[in-house]
């Protein structure tokens, strides 16, 4: 804009001066003036009306209007007479213009002319702009974020919507009639009196946020709604409405509520880890190697360690350092499974944290995210079993001392009839001692013999008893059976018969003598007592060849094996008691008859020994027992 | 002077028995089971049998039971090598059950033997 120029006018005369008055005047107003006449010939125009025209105005006054200026004057022309606004844009200025036009008539019978004023409104056209911009900003940000507006009147409690605040309603504009009551109907029931309070609280000019509550739509689907908002207040500072933003919150809900389900879950199985009498850790592949990312309270109460200070380490943290050989070998054997994601079951010694060690049983388990592929995950289960190992060996050799009990019948009976001839020889050969020498000598001979038997009797009888280690080697089974089977014969119920089938010939199993014997006994000890006492013991041993079928069944290797098999016609087991029967303990008989010792001390033996027991048992038809013995690699051909 | 059939499986056993009655002027037949004794009685004539239990092929129990369901009430000296007292010997008892007139446990000397000879000879 220019500043104001100088009076553009002819020479002073009287009709000059009329034309000055205008001219004087028009030149006064502080805004861009022009009087057009119906031809849109510029008659006069103000110094102010130079940008507006783009032409120094004294060089056009008597011209048609023409440039930038002619549409406005065109407008003002077609509507002549009418007093008239309008606001034009300068196309080259960029300048906004409000235009009032003024018809005016000097004469009755003069022409119309047009007194245009137009004022200069460029910044409030800015600021018109800036703010519907703004307003389209805000509303393609709600439009994006999804966000209805609302406006309640508080003296009315009148009520305005965005459109999407419909969308989010699932209501169409032309058919919701804003009420309270409307509105609660579209509430969920349990949630009604939740946001009656937001309402209130809204009238009562306190801020909202994050109001939430459901909504039931028409179409029966239920949203979760959230609302923020805020008190407005008029110019005089008073409150007069609350506006807010309303928004749906429902997959953010769903998605709350599952994580809450999840947080239950893991806080469930957490407490159930904890309180699991096995000690559990668990370890993840986030590193080089396998580290602990949690263990539970039992593991921590077995080691000593805070779950903390086992996080993020190996687990040969427990690996008792100066142990023998043997232990650092489980403890490799450890590191190689985790390393091949491989299962097994370790024994192993453990260094708590304050340096005392106990047997553990750890077992490894991976946990594969799909099979086939490298486990990420290992779970690790721990249990001391020192007591157990004590108790253990105190079973066998308690069991053991049993049997010797069970065997000191036969035992007696043996010595018995072994002490016979030499009690009765050495005195009656006193009497024919110097009548009758070779008579003597015989007698001698037997009571030396007898004498050698006894030693050999107690010798076995001692071995029995003895509390070491069995060692295992290769034994003569047929000899080791038979003499079993001769001990323990007289300890039977004279009408419980033995039948033998012994076929194994020379072959010699991998065995220990006494656990032979102790096996022996305890199988046709329980055959005797299926059969309350009477009746016939099958008892056949023999050398078996077996395929990889019939071996697999028995989780032992195809070829050679000695077969010894104890039957009975007894009362036979169901299938609760058969599953049963190898627990310690787990015991048919009546009190005082025996422990329940007899078959867990069998198994244990047998399994020990390399080889598998098998029951085979029904009802009232009687009970086989299958004990498979590895023979010795010279026999196997 | 008796006649006894000695019926043991044991030959030690057999012989001291055989021993100790001929030192009382006993004459025996011998038998190694049961079978082997119902064989002789049927052979000879005894005045009494001395039977072990504990024998192959027929015990002394089975031979005792022949004997007396056959209504021959000859007199019969178990001797036992069963303790008497041993828990999981049953054989005393059941050979005095099954018609036993004695039983002598093993092991035992000349007189204990030859003094059951007498008793149940007097019988």
């Amino acid at each position: 804009m220019t500043a104001p120029s100088a009076i553009k006018t002819s020479a002073p005369d009287r009709s000059d001066f009329a034309q000055l008055t205008v001219q004087t005047w028009l030149e006064a107003l502080p805004s861009p003036a022009v009087v057009l006449d119906g031809d849109m010939v510029l008659v006069a125009a103000n110094g102010r009306a130079e940008d507006m025209l783009q032409s120094y105005p004294a060089s056009v006054v008597g011209a048609i209007v023409n440039g930038p200026f002619r549409s406005i004057a065109d407008r003002v022309r077609r509507i002549a007479g009418i007093e008239t606004q309008a606001w034009f844009e300068h196309p080259l200025g960029g300048t906004w213009y409000y235009v009032t036009a003024y018809p005016v008539q000097a004469r009755a019978d003069g022409p119309v002319l047009q007194v245009v004023i137009a004022t200069d409104i460029t910044r409030q056209k800015h600021a018109e702009f800036e703010i519907r911009e703004s307003e389209a900003r805000l509303e393609e940000a709600t439009r994006i974020a999804q966000l209805g507006t609302y406006k309640v009147y508080w003296d009315t409690e009148a009520v305005q919507w965005s459109p999407h605040m419909y969308v989010l309603h699932g209501l169409s504009p032309d058919s919701f009639v804003h009420t309270p009551d409307s509105y609660r109907e579209i509430v969920h029931p349990e949630d009604r009196d939740l946001h009656e309070r937001y309402r209130r609280n809204q009238l009562e000019g306190k801020a909202l946020h994050g109001a939430e509550y459901r909504i039931i739509r028409k179409d029966g689907t239920m949203r979760w709604l959230r609302l923020d908002g805020r008190v407005l207040f008029d110019a005089d500072g008073e409150p007069y409405a609350s506006f807010g933003t309303c928004q749906d919150v429902t997959e953010g809900k769903q998605r709350e509520q599952e994580l809450k389900h999840l947080l239950r879950r893991n806080t469930i199985l957490y407490e159930a880890l904890d309180a699991s009498p096995i000690g559990v850790a668990v370890l993840t592949t986030d590193g080089p190697r396998p580290e602990v990312f949690y263990v539970n309270a039992e593991f921590e109460r077995l080691t000593g360690h805070k779950a903390s200070s086992l996080a993020k380490r190996s687990i040969g943290a427990l690996r008792a350092e100066d142990q023998s050989g043997v232990a650092g070998g489980e403890w490799d054997k450890v590191n190689l499974a985790l390393q091949t994601s491989r299962a097994g079951a370790f024994e192993l010694t453990c260094v708590r944290r304050d340096g005392t060690t106990f047997l553990g049983q750890l077992e490894v388990a991976p946990v594969r995210d799909h099979p086939g592929r490298e486990a990420t995950v290992f779970v690790l289960n721990l249990r001391d079993i020192t007591i157990d190992r004590q108790r253990a060996e105190q079973l066998l050799q308690s069991q053991k001392m049993e049997a010797l009990g069970q065997l000191s019948g036969g035992v007696a009976h043996e010595i018995n009839n072994l002490l016979q001839p030499v009690l009765a020889l050495s005195d009656l050969g006193q009497d024919i001692a110097d009548t009758d020498p070779v008579k003597v000598r015989k007698y001698f001979e037997v009571i030396a013999s007898s004498g050698r038997k006894a030693r050999d009797v107690v010798r076995q009888v001692l071995t029995f008893a003895r509390r070491d280690a069995p060692q295992l080697a290769a034994y003569p089974i047929t000899a080791l059976v038979e003499d079993a089977l001769r001990l323990l014969q007289s300890g039977l119920p004279p009408e419980i018969k033995l039948m033998q089938q012994i076929e194994a010939g020379e072959a010699e199993a991998l065995v220990n003598p006494t656990q032979v014997s102790q096996v022996v006994l305890n199988l046709v000890k329980n055959a005797a007592d299926a059969m309350d006492g009477k009746g016939t013991v099958s008892v056949r041993l023999r050398s078996i060849d077996l395929d990889a079928a019939p071996a697999g069944a028995l989780a032992l290797a195809p070829g050679r094996w000695i077969e010894l098999q104890v039957a009975d016609a007894g009362c036979g087991m169901d299938a609760y008691t058969l599953s049963r029967v190898f627990e310690p303990f787990f015991t048919t008989k009546l009190a005082g008859k025996g422990t329940g010792l007899g078959l867990s001390v069998v198994y244990s033996i047998v399994v020990g020994w390399g080889g598998m027991l098998k029951l085979e048992s029904e009802v009232d038809q009687g009970t086989t027992a299958m004990v498979y013995i590895p023979a010795a690699h010279s026999d196997a051909s | 002077m008796a006649h006894i059939l000695l019926v043991e499986d044991s030959p030690e056993v057999s012989l001291s028995v055989r021993e100790i009655l001929a030192s009382a002027g006993h004459t025996t037949e011998e038998a190694a089971s049961g079978k082997e004794a119902l064989k002789a009685l049927k052979g000879s004539k005894f005045d009494a049998i001395v039977s072990d239990i504990w024998m192959p092929e027929m015990d002394g129990i089975a031979l005792l039971k022949e004997i007396r369901g056959a209504g021959n009430d000859i007199p019969v000296v178990v001797i036992s090598g069963g303790a008497p007292n041993a828990p999981l010997t049953y054989t005393a008892p059941l050979a005095a059950t099954f018609g036993a007139n004695l039983v002598v446990y093993k092991p035992f000397e000349k007189a204990e033997l030859l003094k059951a000879i007498e008793t149940v000879l007097a019988d």
